[in-house]
């Protein structure tokens, strides 16, 4: 009797060690998924802008080494990338043939430059009327903030305390061929910074392109390099968009 | 030997059932709103950068467009962090002496980038690309929110897959005109149902299988 009920008083355990052992090991697996998900979120590969401790500067986005060309980088086409003529440069031109700036001193004693002999004159891309939405839609990105809405150098942060730009609508900016603006944008010009690294260089032939549409606009009876060899025509072109057509006829209506 | 269940243990037992049933369910919708908290999605939560750069400043007060410094945002997966060049543009003139900008000129001076605190983060297994979105009709404040009224950053969106596929499974309530892209006050009531349609057909956006299909953003 009390044998047999110490039998029943005394059943195998809830959970048998086997059982146990069984858990733990489940619980140890899913801990390990744990340590995949979180392999699978930031994978060993890097993305743009990601810290690498192993390079110096801590980059993962590498830079060119100096005195490379990656390639299909070359830019050999002088009027394109550079907006200069074929023969300007120190590497090509001899210092007798080197054309010399002209310049002058304006009121305030500051050193003006007046010629530009070196820059191309013309837009070597032609001028349609994508070209010039293209630019104004560019110059309204990088170039309103200073130069204003209508280039007359009166933007936002100027308000700000930055130093006043020229205005695009003078004599010695109308005058000035379209490779000097290129090289402006792409070199920076004394207080202004360099654009290269933002814009490539097709944006900046539109941006050119537009600020010539620009100075059309303010001045419409002047006469604008632009349309320089075919000024009758300028004259009464008051918008940007008119211009466009007159550029069109200048580059001989190929863009039609 | 007395018995071991009294009566109303059956009772117990069977209510047990639903209670068991309630509480797991209870466990379940807990469990869907802490994954979807801003705990785990860092939603609204701004980080300490390195520098207080503050977007309402230089887009909301002074203009700036959004690809003055995002300048990869129409071109490439990445919307792009600017280089500290980009910041001397104009700090090398204005506000050069402040002391919030010395970061910026040691950066500058050192060649070595500020680092910036990532606010945005998806997992690497998802893919996100901001060319295609830009594209086709979807502005900043869409997924972003209104950037220009940020002092300092934060996630407005979850950013998870719920939210991606509520677009994707519905594109033409949520796209814009090209036009409108960076206009971080833009409202989507002002367009009919009418436009979005042919807004859709416009950007020739592709069918919600193709934009729900696992390999579009699980590649
Ligand atoms: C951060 C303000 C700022 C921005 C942005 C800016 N500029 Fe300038 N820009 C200046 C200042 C300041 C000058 C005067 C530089 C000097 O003479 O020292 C200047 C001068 C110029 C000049 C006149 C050069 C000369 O011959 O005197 C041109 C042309 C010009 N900028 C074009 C552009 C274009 C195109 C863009 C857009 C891609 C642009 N700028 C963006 C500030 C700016
Ligand atoms: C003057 C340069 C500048 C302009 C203009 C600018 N940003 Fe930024 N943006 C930054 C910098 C620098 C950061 C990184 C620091 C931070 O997160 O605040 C950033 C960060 C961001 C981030 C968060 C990135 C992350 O870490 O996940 C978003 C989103 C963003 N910008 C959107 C915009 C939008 C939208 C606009 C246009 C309304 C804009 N930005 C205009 C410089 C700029
Ligand atoms: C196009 C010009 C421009 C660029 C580019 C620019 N800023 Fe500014 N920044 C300003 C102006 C203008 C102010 C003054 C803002 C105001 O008062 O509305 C300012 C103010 C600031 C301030 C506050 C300074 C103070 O002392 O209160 C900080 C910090 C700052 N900028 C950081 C940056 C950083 C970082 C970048 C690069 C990602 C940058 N800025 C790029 C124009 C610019
Ligand atoms: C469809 C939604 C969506 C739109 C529209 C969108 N973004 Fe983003 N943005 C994201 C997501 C998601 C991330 C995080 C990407 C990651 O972690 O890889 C992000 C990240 C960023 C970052 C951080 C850097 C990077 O690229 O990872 C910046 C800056 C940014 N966005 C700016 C912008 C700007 C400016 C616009 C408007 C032209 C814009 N975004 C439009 C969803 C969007
Ligand atoms: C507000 C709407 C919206 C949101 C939010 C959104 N998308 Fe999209 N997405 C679109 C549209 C519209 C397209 C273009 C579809 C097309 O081209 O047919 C697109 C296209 C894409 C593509 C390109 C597809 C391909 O085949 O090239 C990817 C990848 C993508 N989205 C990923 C994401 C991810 C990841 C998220 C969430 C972080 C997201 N999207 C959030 C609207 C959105
Ligand atoms: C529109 C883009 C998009 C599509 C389409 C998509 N996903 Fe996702 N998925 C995401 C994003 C973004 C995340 C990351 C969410 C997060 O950070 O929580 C994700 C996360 C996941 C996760 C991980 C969830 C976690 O918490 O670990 C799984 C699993 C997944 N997706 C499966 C799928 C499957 C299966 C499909 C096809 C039916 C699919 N996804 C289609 C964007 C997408």
């Amino acid at each position: 009797m009390l044998t047999s009920n110490f039998k029943v008083q005394n059943p195998k355990p809830l959970i048998s060690n086997r059982a146990i052992f069984c858990l733990l090991l489940l619980a140890a697996y899913s801990l390990l998924s744990l340590g995949c998900r979180y392999d699978m979120q930031d994978q060993p590969r890097y993305k743009a802008f990601k810290k690498n401790d192993f390079f110096a500067d801590n980059k993962a986005m590498r830079e060119l080494p100096e005195g490379t060309v990656a390639r299909g980088y070359l830019r050999e086409n002088k009027a394109f990338y550079q907006g200069k003529k074929e023969n300007a440069g120190s590497n090509n031109a001899t210092a007798a043939t080197a054309a010399v700036a002209a310049t002058t001193t304006d009121a305030s004693g500051n050193t003006v430059v007046t010629s530009f002999p070196d820059a191309i004159e013309k837009n070597p891309v032609p001028v349609t009327q994508e070209l010039l939405d293209r630019g104004e839609q560019r110059y309204k990105v990088f170039c309103i903030v200073c130069h204003g809405p209508v280039g007359s150098g009166d933007g936002m942060v100027v308000r700000r305390g930055y130093p006043k730009p020229p205005t695009y609508h003078d004599d010695r900016l109308r005058g000035a061929p379209d490779g000097h603006f290129f090289d402006v944008i792409t070199n920076g010009w004394g207080k202004m910074n360099s654009y290269g690294s933002q814009i490539p260089a097709a944006d900046r032939w539109a941006i050119v392109a537009y600020i010539r549409a620009l100075q059309i606009s303010q001045n419409p009876n002047g006469n604008v390099q632009m349309t320089q060899n075919n000024a009758g025509n300028a004259v009464n072109q008051t918008t940007p968009s008119n211009s466009a057509t007159t550029q069109n006829q200048n580059t001989g209506g190929q863009n039609r | 030997m007395a018995q071991l269940f009294h009566r109303g243990a059956n009772n117990v037992a069977k209510a047990s059932l639903v209670i068991a049933v309630l509480l797991g369910g209870v466990a379940f919708y807990v469990y869907t709103q802490v994954a979807r908290s801003s705990y785990l999605t860092n939603q609204f939560l701004e980080k300490q950068q390195p520098v207080q750069f503050s977007h309402k400043h230089h887009t909301g007060d002074d203009g700036i467009d959004c690809r003055y410094c995002h300048t990869s945002v129409e071109t490439s997966y990445s919307a792009g962090i600017p280089p500290t060049q980009t910041c001397m543009n104009c700090h090398n003139q204005l506000w050069a002496d402040s002391p919030y900008l010395e970061p910026v000129r040691a950066s500058f001076r050192d060649n070595k980038p500020i680092e910036w605190e990532r606010v945005h983060d998806l997992p690497e297994y998802a893919y996100f690309n901001h060319s295609i979105h830009v594209a086709k009709g979807v502005g900043c404040s869409t997924c972003h929110g209104q950037i220009d009224n940020m002092p300092a950053v934060y996630q407005e969106s979850s950013l998870q897959m719920e939210w991606c596929l509520s677009c994707h499974r519905n594109p033409e309530a949520f796209i814009r005109p090209q036009s409108e892209i960076y206009n971080q006050e833009w409202d989507g009531n002002d367009l009919t149902v009418e436009q979005r349609q042919q807004l859709k057909a416009d950007y020739k956006i592709r069918s919600t299988q193709m934009l729900t299909s696992c390999s579009t953003c699980h590649r």
